[in-house]
């Protein structure tokens, strides 16, 4: 299958804008690195040699004590399995991820009252959150929430913005018209007392989250896609291609809609960023989604009510800083490589 | 059986146009007003006019692309203007269009394969393999290389983009194609070529044609019979030769001065009509072309005048025109 030698222009045109190449691969590299956070980031440990045999806890079934020779049924403490195994000559050992805590654990010491300020020793890098929980695991398992928030909620305004969008231009009329009005309704009715009329009601899951948000933001998608509809539906090629006797599934689906995604993907990383703001925002105001999920809102919400707990505000203020200025400039480089100036040739 | 392909009898094609917060109808486009024509199998058609004049949207009519208002479109012996969709799918092989701008009739997100493989998948012809072939055998006869498979349109000049928009109206075997202005947007030294491709693939696929162009020089060229349009009517109709040779409507006459001759000694008498083509939302009254006539006289600003056979002109009734006053031309 040949790719478009225009395509190729516009992903070179791409990574020509070094501010927004070098997000792209920050970004990404954190999203890569988020989906495989078990392995970095985890009470778990990564490998287990115990009595010549190995173990790899990180996925899998919950692995006893008494596999390990202790005295416990429930799931191994692989915190205190290393310790001991320094101590004991065996020959066994145990690799821990870097960061071997868990996003739920509250890691709680006596005399002393959380939050814990950052601690090489401790390996909480960046300290602990007011409940002791480590704050460097929330955020990573948080981020991973958000982008997978704002991810599903980006296909969902899609679909649904795109199949409304272009049923409106290429039906046109009263039904377009009937929509349109439809729409401005829509759009007026205030999102945030919607979301906290109903997450007083019942707590939120993650897919009701994303169902609740798309149920708002669809819209500005959908005058995109009409736009273009009507738009591209008057080109001759489309014309022809009725002319020959394609369906109205064909042309919209063969002909309009790929001419339409040029533009419909530079809004896309707006609309993630936008998704990572909404669901922070709810989650500060607690009614996002429901605790313990890890979460970015919660944490900001913590430091800002503990601010002499510098390392807390401190850690998600530049998590948020660093994610939504690298979706930006992706962004950016991406309106500005499918900018139509720069392709349109006029013969 | 007529002897005739194609008959497109009193074609009209009125767009509404809508107003106010109910889309309200407050009025129409006139642009097709009761046209009537005949092609036989095997014959090109001229069909000119000026831009704004309606030719294209009696092209597009008769593909349905645009939803005639009334009047027939007889295409061998069925009225295919009110024929169901399924069945007008069937016809549809059998009529093709040549887009006048190559630069806006192919999908630029589709390879030429793939747009010259499109019409056999909308109608289903054959296995993968055969239409592979079928598309190598469409662009040798087209005279494009064979690697354009894999190119896209953006990579060909307009040239050989006509030359692939031909290809693939000529893809199933259509027995009418219509061409709207297919060289109107081309170089004068491509039209050439253009224009004796589509000669060479008449006769050998004895294809009629309809040719809309604005342009009369080309128009002479190619067509047996020409057909001159004015405001949404046909105002002369004649064979091709007859119609430069005696003129009998003034708009043709003063189209056909238009013609430039290259010649530097010979000074044709322009005839320059003052003013623009009128609205079509608002035709005028009577004869339409009375607001630019030279010849006009007051039964023209009344009476609309029928396209009649000139009865005195020497071709025998094949030369019809729609003037009060043509007759005076007739010898």
């Amino acid at each position: 299958m040949p790719i478009n030698p225009l395509t190729l222009k516009k992903i070179r045109r791409f990574s020509s804008i070094k501010r927004g190449f070098y997000s792209f691969l920050i970004l990404s590299s954190m999203i890569l690195i988020s989906f495989f956070a078990e392995i970095l980031v985890s009470n778990r440990a990564i490998v287990v040699n115990f009595n010549g045999k190995f173990y790899f806890p990180t996925y899998g079934q919950i692995i006893t004590g008494k596999t390990f020779g202790l005295d416990y049924e429930y799931e191994t403490n692989y915190r205190e399995l290393a310790r001991e195994f320094k101590q004991g000559k065996g020959g066994n050992w145990v690799l821990l991820p870097p960061v071997p805590y868990n996003p739920y654990e509250n890691d709680l010491r006596d005399n002393e009252y959380p939050p814990f300020p950052p601690s090489l020793k401790d390996r909480h890098y960046l300290g602990t959150d007011t409940v002791g929980r480590d704050i460097l695991s929330r955020l990573v398992y948080g981020f991973r929430i958000a982008i997978l928030f704002s991810l599903g909620l980006l296909a969902a305004n899609y679909t649904i913005g795109i199949s409304i969008g272009c049923a409106m231009g290429f039906v046109g009329g009263k039904f377009d018209l009937f929509f349109q009005r439809i729409i401005e309704i829509w759009s007026n009715v205030p999102f945030l007392y919607v979301v906290i009329i109903i997450s007083s009601i019942v707590v939120p899951s993650f897919m009701m989250l994303i169902l609740i948000m798309a149920f708002f933001e669809w819209i500005g998608m959908t005058w995109i896609m009409r736009t273009m509809t009507y738009k591209e539906k008057a080109r001759e090629y489309v014309l022809a291609a009725r002319a020959m006797g394609a369906s109205d599934f064909r042309i919209i689906f063969r002909h309009i809609i790929p001419n339409a995604v040029s533009v419909i993907v530079t809004f896309a990383p707006f609309s993630v960023s936008g998704g990572i703001v909404a669901l922070t925002s709810l989650d500060y105001l607690g009614f996002g989604l429901p605790p313990p999920t890890p979460s970015w809102g919660e944490l900001l919400q913590q430091g800002w009510a503990n601010m002499d707990a510098y390392w807390i505000v401190g850690s998600v203020i530049f998590a948020m800083t660093l994610t939504l200025i690298t979706v930006t400039f992706i962004g950016e480089a991406v309106r500005e490589a499918f900018d139509p100036r720069f392709h349109t040739t006029y013969e | 059986m007529s002897e005739f392909l194609l008959t497109v009898n009193d074609l009209k094609i009125h767009f509404p146009i809508f107003r106010g917060l109910f889309l309200r109808k407050t009025g129409s486009v006139y642009a097709v007003d009761g046209v009537t024509f005949a092609i036989r199998p095997g014959e090109t058609l001229g069909l000119v006019g000026e831009s704004g004049c309606g030719k294209t949207t009696v092209g597009r009519g008769i593909l349905r692309l645009y939803r005639p208002t009334s009047g027939q479109v007889v295409f061998k012996n069925r009225d295919i203007s009110i024929l169901p969709r399924k069945e007008f799918r069937q016809v549809r092989r059998n009529l093709q269009m040549i887009f006048q701008d190559p630069f806006e009739s192919l999908n630029s997100r589709h390879t030429v394969g793939n747009i010259l493989e499109e019409p056999f998948l909308i109608h289903r012809i054959g296995s993968a393999r055969e239409r592979r072939e079928r598309v190598r055998e469409l662009l040798a006869r087209v005279g494009i290389q064979q690697q354009a498979v894999e190119q896209f349109p953006h990579e060909f000049s307009g040239g050989q983009r006509q030359r692939i928009g031909i290809a693939r109206a000529i893809a199933l075997n259509p027995e009418l194609v219509v061409c709207d202005e297919p060289v109107s947007a081309l170089d004068v030294s491509i039209q050439s070529q253009i224009l004796n491709l589509l000669l060479e693939l008449q006769q050998e696929m004895n294809l009629t044609y309809l040719f809309i162009a604005h342009d009369l020089a080309v128009v002479k060229h190619l067509s047996d019979h020409t057909a001159v349009m004015y405001l949404g009517k046909i105002v002369e109709y004649a064979d091709a030769d007859a119609l430069y040779e005696r003129p009998l409507h003034p708009y043709t006459r003063a189209l056909i001065s238009a013609i430039p001759i290259p010649d530097p000694m010979t000074r044709g008498k322009r005839i320059i009509l003052s003013g623009e083509i009128p609205s079509p939302i608002h035709p005028p009254p009577g004869c339409r072309f009375h607001t630019r006539c030279p010849i006009a006289i007051e039964r023209c600003y009344h009476e609309e005048p029928m396209l009649e056979a000139m009865t005195g002109a020497k071709d025998q009734g094949g030369h019809l025109a729609a003037c009060h006053r043509a007759g005076e031309y007739t010898d």
